[in-house]
């Protein structure tokens, strides 16, 4: 029984602590369900009442890749986000407060420049032209510039740089709540320390990166502004295209049904993930 | 262990090393942008062929973009302040109660985060159109709480989650009401959670282009949307000396803050 | 009691009045937009009295959702010439009212039932100097790679130009261009397209070409000024430069119609032109404006450079905008 409960609270017949959720439930609800259901119910109505818009999105070559490229893309970039932000958010657990506050400093201020800027920025620094291939070139390192932009490399590397602070904050937060007394205990016990990470720091540090996993790659797949400037246009991604179509063809028909589409496979994956990584582990149990 | 700084001997070094090259990786583009506002060439060149001011003296003479950064940032703690509240109260009842279809429920406050951006932007200003609210602030920052929405509840159930509530129970055991044992105790535990919370509903908002278009009036225009016209026309580097100022007011917000808690705590 | 009367009628009556004051004019934003209410919304205001809010920037989602939702808050709308010709086929536009609009100077080239022309301008075939060697003199060049080697910048999206480029290149006849042949376009393309960079926007192309991470590329001619004035080293051939329009429309429903329809005639004045086309390097669509525009900025115009001009057909555009845009997204995704 809750603590509340054994306190003579009287408790609601509907489970405690629900009443919590309805501001959310009322935001989302009204202002994101019934809005949005209103256009998607279009895929199947414009411009002719029935499936052809999904047809032809799941019949057509071009599409499919998209799809595919844009899921690539996203779980490249979550996977490097995940391995630069582990350590780092490592580090800034156990860092004396005063290195950490730098850090973190450092960490919000790289989110603080519009969006757009920075991604600007870096189509400069990363061009043939650009400051990165200049500096390689003049140290010797090559004698060609490297290809960094318009194609894959520029884009993962524009958008783990958006990526990184949402990876490590959350991150962060699940470390510190690590008690060192665990892994003292493991040492103690002749543990030896890639066994101590591979069998406890790891593992308790999953909720974190579950959490922080699925709020990038979430986000990777949504992105159209980072990739369409470093990328190429063999990069395309899903979210440019679904805007092509609703703001330039004006066919909200075929647009709907591919946001559909994409909400529905993600979903799945969201699903998926939580069967895997046990549902007390992702964001939230009891 | 693994978890204390003092005994990681090598790895300490490496750690160490490999966080201050991400610092730099994170400060590279930053300190490229404030450079190149100080460049004489229009164009994004570098180096610049030669040092000015005056891209900010052309941002202080267009009082247009000081009016879209307040613009911004008045919509963006509205939102942050509205979603880290609705944020902090959906999550306790994910992370604490149980109920069939809590899983589903989650699932379901996420999903702003999944759907294509445009789609939603369209849908809304439908919707707000009907009911009167295209165009005015409370309808902007609804549309953007509900986005920010799933970045504060992920940072804030993740930390609910990792605290122990056996001491906020034994709080009320020993006397506290629910809601102080949870303000005292709770809370500042999970304060890092909070801050993420408040820092990604802002910058989710802050930086937001698609819908701000949407909601856009002649009175309401953000700064995103200011620089996405700008950039379809003419690339300027007075883009750049405004990310510089906004840069240079954060740095001097952290170091005051900073300051401030150092004298506090002596 | 008539004194009452009286005043609840002047009082409704101002109300209307005061809001017949204003009207809004959308267009893309930066600088042109600036041009605009410099050259059109300031003066207009200074003779009508009807206030001009700007708004923007302008997104064809929106447009259609305003009217289609019959809550129309843009007046003046700035767009793409042929999105114009598909949104009137949508009956999302108002007819142009030309007893106040007029009609006769006005280039027939770009101007429709629903739209007027806006400002037009051409693709350009612009190089840095300084990482070409020798002068690229036409689209074929574009595409010859071994006598100019480097990366070349064309326009991204599916929009008139590229297409027509390519098939220019490939030794098609400019009267010929019509109905367009996809499948030799996009072969011709696919003989440089990993040498392709591609632009998605004026700022962008400017980049490009400026820092010469681009050779050369296709651009618009007023981007190619602004390049020019800043003392950027690059050339330029108007050899077979493609023309283009942006147009002025008034969405179906739209709130302050007369108010819009007395913006278009300032708008496509000769002396709103001229004020224009000088702010921008753009062209104007009035066949008298360049009487009142200085004879070197003239010369910079794609008025001055009719030799080999080729019109982009918008009609052909407008009726074919979805299976051309599926082909072209098709092939950029290979």
């Amino acid at each position: 029984m809750s603590v509340e409960a054994q306190q003579g609270i009287a408790t609601p017949r509907i489970p405690a602590g629900l009443g919590g959720l309805l501001p959310a439930l009322i935001l989302i609800g009204l202002f994101f369900v019934v809005p949005v259901l209103a256009l998607l119910l279009r895929s199947v109505t414009d411009p002719a009442p029935g499936l052809q818009n999904y047809a032809a999105l799941l019949g057509d070559g071009t599409y499919a890749r998209v799809f595919f490229n844009t899921f690539l893309v996203a779980a490249v970039v979550t996977i490097v986000t995940v391995l630069v932000a582990f350590p780092v958010a490592w580090m800034l657990a156990i860092m004396p407060p005063a290195l950490a506050s730098i850090m973190f400093g450092i960490i919000i201020l790289s989110m603080w420049t519009n969006l757009l800027t920075r991604t600007y920025a870096w189509m400069v620094l990363l061009q043939r032209t650009g400051v990165i291939n200049r500096a390689l070139v003049s140290a010797g390192i090559i004698d060609q510039p490297l290809p960094l932009i318009n194609n894959l490399t520029g884009v993962t590397i524009g958008m783990v740089y958006i990526m990184l602070p949402f990876m490590i904050l959350p991150l962060v937060g699940t470390l510190r709540a690590i008690d060192p007394m665990t892994l003292r205990a493991a040492a103690l016990c002749g543990a030896s320390p890639l066994a101590a990470f591979r069998r406890i720091l790891l593992p308790l540090s999953l909720p974190g990166i579950a959490a922080g996993g699925l709020m990038v790659f979430v986000m990777s797949l949504g992105y159209f502004v980072t990739p369409a400037l470093l990328g190429g246009t063999s990069n395309m991604m899903l979210a440019e295209m679904i805007a092509q179509m609703i703001q330039s063809l004006l066919n909200w028909g075929l647009g709907s049904a591919a946001a559909f589409i994409l909400l529905i496979v993600t979903m799945s994956l969201y699903a998926l993930q939580l069967r895997l990584v046990g549902s007390k582990r992702s964001t939230g149990a009891a | 262990m693994l978890l204390d700084y003092d005994r990681l001997g090598w790895l300490k070094v490496a750690l160490l090393g490999f966080t201050a090259l991400v610092a730099a990786f994170l400060l590279l583009p930053v300190v490229f942008i404030v450079l190149l506002s100080f460049g004489s060439s229009r164009w994004l060149a570098f180096p610049p062929p030669g040092w000015t001011l005056k891209w900010y003296e052309e941002l202080f003479a267009d009082p247009s973009w000081i009016e879209a950064a307040l613009t911004s940032a008045r919509i963006a703690t509205m939102t942050a302040i509205l979603a880290v509240a609705i944020g902090l109260l959906a999550s306790f009842a994910l992370v604490r109660a149980q109920f069939r279809g809590r899983e589903i429920l989650r699932g379901l406050l996420l999903t702003p985060m999944v759907l294509p951006v445009v789609v939603f932007a369209i849908a809304i200003y439908a919707f707000f159109l009907k009911l009167g609210l295209g165009g005015t602030t409370i309808g902007f920052v609804v549309a953007h709480t509900v986005l920010a929405l799933p970045f504060a509840i992920i940072p804030i159930a993740t930390a609910l989650e990792g605290f122990d509530k056996s001491v906020e129970d034994a709080a009320i055991v020993c006397g506290a009401s629910p809601i102080q044992a949870k303000l005292r105790i709770t809370l500042p535990s999970i304060r890092i959670g909070i801050f993420s919370a408040a820092i990604f509903s802002f910058l989710a908002s802050w930086d937001e282009v698609v819908v701000a278009i949407f909601m856009a009036s002649p009175t309401l225009q953000t700064l995103p949307v200011k620089i996405w016209g700008s950039l379809r026309s003419d690339l300027t580097p007075v883009i750049a000396a405004a990310s510089s100022l906004l840069v240079a007011l954060t740095l001097a917000l952290m170091v005051v803050t900073a300051l401030l808690r150092r004298k506090l705590q002596t | 009691m008539k004194l009452i009367f009286a005043s609840v009628v002047a009082g409704l009556m101002a109300t209307t009045v005061a809001k017949a004051d204003e009207m809004v004019f959308t267009s893309w934003g930066g600088t042109t937009q600036e041009a605009q209410t410099k050259s059109w919304a300031e003066p207009f205001t200074a003779s009508s009295g009807i206030k001009v809010l700007q708004d923007g920037p302008t997104d064809y989602g929106k447009l259609k959702a305003m009217v289609d939702g019959k809550n129309v808050t843009w007046d003046v709308v700035d767009v793409e010439m042929d999105f114009a010709i598909k949104a009137a086929k949508d009956g999302l536009l108002e007819p142009i009212d030309f007893a106040v609009v007029p009609k006769a100077d006005l280039d027939p080239r770009f101007s429709n039932e629903n739209a007027v022309g806006s400002f037009y301008y051409s693709f350009v075939l612009a190089w840095n100097k300084g990482a070409v060697s020798g002068e690229p003199a036409s689209w074929a060049d574009m595409f010859d790679t071994k006598k100019f080697p480097g990366k070349r910048t064309f326009y991204k999206w599916s929009a008139p130009g590229v297409i027509e480029i390519a098939l220019l290149a490939d030794g098609v006849p400019a009267d010929k261009l019509y109905p367009l042949d996809l499948d030799r376009a996009f072969k011709k393309l696919d003989t440089i397209k990993s040498d392709i960079v591609w632009w998605g926007g004026g700022a962008e192309s400017q980049q490009l070409i400026a820092s010469g991470e681009a050779a050369f590329g296709q651009l618009w001619n007023g981007r190619v000024f602004a390049l020019e004035k800043d003392g950027a080293d690059v050339g330029v051939s108007w050899n077979q430069n493609l023309t283009a329009a942006d147009v002025l429309v008034v969405p179906k429903g739209a709130k302050n119609k007369d108010a819009a329809m007395k913006f278009l005639a300032t708008a496509t004045s000769p002396t709103g032109q001229a004020k224009f086309a000088e702010a921008s390097g753009y062209a104007p669509i009035n066949t008298k404006a360049k009487a009142e525009m200085a004879a070197d900025v003239v010369k910079g115009l794609p008025d001055a450079h009719v030799d080999g001009q080729i019109n982009l057909d918008m009609n052909y555009w407008a009726e074919h905008r979805d299976e051309i845009a599926k082909r072209w997204y098709a092939w950029q995704a290979k």
